[in-house]
């Protein structure tokens, strides 16, 4: 193998026309990040909405926006509060009188609007109720009556979901540049018939495959690493990190390189790794759901690649501790990079 | 047009949309994983809070009145009981008032309570607990505020009866099944076009207009039976099936209208999928605002799959009939008809 034509390939590859899929592979892990953390930071946060129209200057908004337990926001007038208690943004709106503080502190009797979302659960109503009396109670100055300690107990944890979702955005990333990639250009040139162009020239298939797998590598382990970036999970070990991805960015070039010598047409691509997503993406569900035995994960090989990053940015895990699983990709990977060799080898011979 | 021609025509794309793999796996497994989802989704909403409790002497009326409020109370002998019970995972959260609480707040003390929270207590609820066992102690010793809430709910009060995520998700998974085939009929188009073939069929009798008239037929059959076969196996039609059936009628003809469109603009597979993906996921977004209420504001509206959502979700979720959704159904009637006319205006120039 001539590491300088590879070379050449690889930034033919680089400079070339992109497809549909190398744009997928930049984009999806981005957009999937931002409307996560948008979805599971408001939306589907547990946590009931709570929008405030304050006619006076009552602290009542500030102390509101302090609480962890809800979202608080304020708004200008009455009528925009009324939409989005309507349209479900918010869980209750509530519209402060202007000398609401002064009457609560003398303790005379004092109306609020309060809108209610029909749709809003009963939970988030009391919730939300539960808080709004607290804080009035603060403010007229009046002290709980208990002191409340609270002790966590048991040993099971929460998990966010921005968390459990992790494994399967970083998982995503290195399948569609890694693997998609490659799999599709493969099968794009054997259809354009451009494949066999290259190969009559100097350039083996071999060196092909290695500029199209390099593709697929540095693409999706910078994308992988952008991913965990934007989800502010690098770790303290970025060597490793690094590393780590990039093995798993090979696993995934592997496949998809095996699967663009097997497979003849787009169409066909498409279905088989339609058919594979389930197998490749198992671990990531594993994660989700901490319901499902851990133990399953393990029989899937991308298990491998995913839990060393997990145990690097999420559990502060160094070298040592991932070196097992990391040998076990390495073996998958040989042997992998074994089979797509053999098949290169045998598509040469099949084309003549 | 000739009834029989007509019947060749669909007899012939039918084989050729199936012998697409990619869209004849595509079309069986995404009916089969929606449903499957939609299953596996839990049936009901728990909108209630579960709390264990050691109650030494509140009012007996309070937990009824509680639970109203969607608070659900499980009793405990002592405080070791409620934390086992805690630890055990039978209730999320205990509260364990201490003995003689009453008499201690009549001689003007300030006892303290124990709260026992389960470790996988999401963060933003853990500060709930101190603050309804505060309210319910200054509920309890009559130190109640004054205030008076005029409420008025908005939209459809679902008090004790909130939508299931699963039925959320519905007009969801009917848009991107209505969608999927779409696709195929786009690829199938585009590869006739790019092929010559159409233009060969109009060299036989065959007109314009019956190409198109037997495409439509096509794609507005393979969306209707795919949509009504979900909306079946999933319970959809139980109420207002006329009203289901009607919009997802219009429903396929928009989206025959669109795969003209993304037809005209493509050459093959990829192109399709790449136009096919961003018009996808515009067309998701009324969707996800049901499922997510308040994720996107007005300009929804704008959009020529919310008036087929909102039909579905509307009648699917609060039963409503013809009088409610009737101008949702003539809105979604004007859209199929303009994309259908637009589809083939464009089309028709594409291939002529």
């Amino acid at each position: 193998m001539n590491l300088r034509r590879v070379a050449v390939l690889l930034y033919k590859e680089l400079r070339g026309p992109k497809n549909f899929i190398f744009i997928m592979a930049v984009v999806v892990p981005v957009a999937l990040t931002l409307v996560i953390s948008l979805l599971f930071g408001t939306f589907l946060s547990e946590r009931p909405r709570l929008g405030i129209v304050d006619r006076g200057r009552s602290d009542l908004p500030a102390r509101a926006a302090a609480l962890e337990s809800i979202q608080a926001r304020t708004l200008d007038d009455d009528r925009a509060l009324r939409a989005e208690v309507a349209r479900g943004a918010l869980d209750m709106g509530l519209v402060l009188p202007a000398d609401f503080d002064a009457r609560v502190a003398a303790g005379e009797p004092t109306e609020l609007t309060v809108f209610v979302w029909g749709e809003s659960l009963l939970r988030s109503r009391a919730i939300l109720g539960t808080a709004l009396l607290t804080l009035i109670r603060e403010l007229a100055g009046r002290q709980p009556p208990v002191e409340v300690v609270t002790t966590l107990v048991g040993e099971a944890q929460s998990l966010p979901w921005e968390q459990r979702l992790l494994p399967f955005v970083v998982l995503m990333s290195l399948m569609l540049g890694g693997l998609m990639v490659p799999a599709t250009s493969l099968v794009e040139e054997k259809q354009h018939h451009t494949l066999r162009a290259v190969t009559t020239t100097a350039a083996t298939l071999g060196e092909v495959l290695a500029a199209k797998g390099l593709l697929g590598v540095v693409l999706s382990t910078f994308m992988a690493a952008v991913t965990l970036f934007l989800n502010r999970a690098l770790g303290a070990q970025p060597a490793l990190l690094v590393g780590t991805l990039a093995m798993g960015a090979t696993l995934a070039a592997g496949v998809g390189l095996l699967l663009g010598v097997l497979v003849r047409d787009i169409n066909s691509l498409f279905a088989t790794i339609k058919s594979l997503g389930i197998f490749l993406y198992a671990p990531a569900l594993v994660y989700m759901f901490p319901e499902i035995p851990a133990w399953i994960g393990r029989l899937f090989p991308t298990y491998y690649l995913i839990q060393p990053v997990i145990d690097i940015v999420q559990h502060g895990a160094g070298p040592a501790e991932v070196l097992p699983d990391l040998l076990i990709l390495a073996g998958l990977i040989a042997a992998l990079l074994a089979v797509v060799g053999l098949a290169g080898r045998r598509a040469m011979q099949r084309a003549g | 047009m000739n009834p029989s021609v007509l019947l060749v025509l669909l007899r012939k794309d039918l084989r050729l949309f199936f012998a697409n793999r990619f869209f004849a796996l595509v079309t069986g497994l995404a009916l089969a994983a929606y449903v499957g989802m939609y299953y596996l989704l839990p049936a009901a909403v728990d909108e209630t809070l579960e709390i264990g409790w050691v109650n030494p002497g509140l009012p007996a009326r309070f937990a009824d009145e509680l639970e109203g409020e969607g608070v659900i109370l499980h009793s405990y002998a002592d405080a070791a009981a409620l934390r086992a019970a805690v630890a055990a995972g039978e209730v999320p959260a205990g509260v364990a008032f201490p003995p003689g609480l009453m008499a201690a707040l009549a001689a003007g003390a300030r006892p303290t309570v124990e709260i026992f929270l389960a470790g996988d207590v999401p963060e933003e609820l853990r500060q709930v607990y101190p603050l309804m066992v505060e309210e319910w102690v200054s509920l309890a010793v009559g130190r109640p505020i004054q205030i008076e809430a005029a409420e008025q709910v908005l939209g459809v009060d679902r008090t004790g009866q909130p939508v299931p995520p699963r039925d959320r998700m519905l007009p969801l998974f009917a848009v991107f099944v209505l969608f999927i085939e779409t696709l195929g009929l786009a690829s199938l188009i585009a590869a006739e076009v790019a092929g010559g073939t159409l233009r060969a069929l109009l060299v036989t009798p065959l007109r314009v207009e019956g190409l198109f008239v037997s495409k439509a037929v096509l794609g507005v059959g393979l969306a209707f039976t795919q949509s009504t076969l979900l909306m079946a196996l999933t319970g959809g039609l139980r109420h207002g099936a006329p009203q289901i059936l009607t919009a997802l009628l219009f429903g396929s003809l928009l989206v025959t209208g669109v795969a003209f469109l993304l037809a005209s603009a493509s050459k093959d597979l990829m192109s399709v999928m790449s136009w096919g993906v961003l018009a996808m996921l515009l067309l998701s977004i009324p969707a996800l605002n049901v499922l997510l209420p308040g994720l996107v504001s007005g300009w929804v509206r704008a959009l020529p799959s919310y008036p087929l959502v909102e039909a579905v979700h509307q009648v699917v979720n609060y039963q409503y009939g013809w009088s409610q959704i009737g101008g949702l159904l003539l809105a979604l009637a004007g859209y199929a008809a303009a994309f259908l006319a637009l589809g083939v205006v464009v089309l028709r120039r594409r291939f002529q």
